[in-house]
């Protein structure tokens, strides 16, 4: 519940800047009306760069995943032994 | 398979950061530039600026929920 009020807040402050630069005139009238859709691409374009980002230089350990290889292959071995069925499809 | 993850992490990087300075420039600094500038021609008029994303985003509102839909029904027939 507290996590939809502080969004809920953010939303309101974020319209309150923008309904208060539209008629304060600081920039001018078109500006203000493109802004919040400007905002939303940079917000799409900000996730789509952090997921890219993210998948360049994401660590793969093949060392880590050798050992675990080897940890599941002597699991079920252990387990087919003790007569437990571990059938992965 | 890493290199394949890094060639597509790669592109959308490229495409993100194409998007948003694209997007930047036509919105912030083309009215400021002298309307009879050569940049002008490989923009389109502004209010395809607004156009474009809002027809994308009722493109991408349809999609969503129509593959909610097909997914629900798929469930749906399984079950039952």
């Amino acid at each position: 519940m507290k996590h939809i009020l502080k969004i809920l807040e953010l939303l309101v402050t974020i319209s309150a800047i923008w309904i208060g630069l539209l008629q304060a005139s600081i920039v001018s009238s078109s500006y203000a009306w493109l802004l919040p859709v400007y905002l939303i691409i940079l917000l799409g374009c900000y996730g789509l760069f952090m997921v890219g980002v993210g998948l360049m230089f994401f660590p793969t350990c093949p060392q880590e995943s050798h050992l675990l290889q080897k940890d599941i292959a002597e699991a079920k071995d252990f387990l087919k032994r003790e007569g437990i069925d571990v059938n992965s499809d | 398979m890493e290199l394949a993850d890094k060639a597509v992490g790669f592109l959308l990087t490229t495409i993100s950061l194409s998007i948003f300075s694209y997007y930047t420039f036509w919105v912030l600094i083309l009215p400021f530039v002298d309307s009879d500038h050569f940049i002008h021609m490989y923009f389109l008029s502004r209010e395809y600026a607004i156009i474009i994303p809002l027809f994308a985003g009722i493109t991408l509102l349809c999609f969503l929920s129509m593959f909610i839909g097909y997914v629900m029904l798929k469930s749906k027939k399984k079950s039952a």
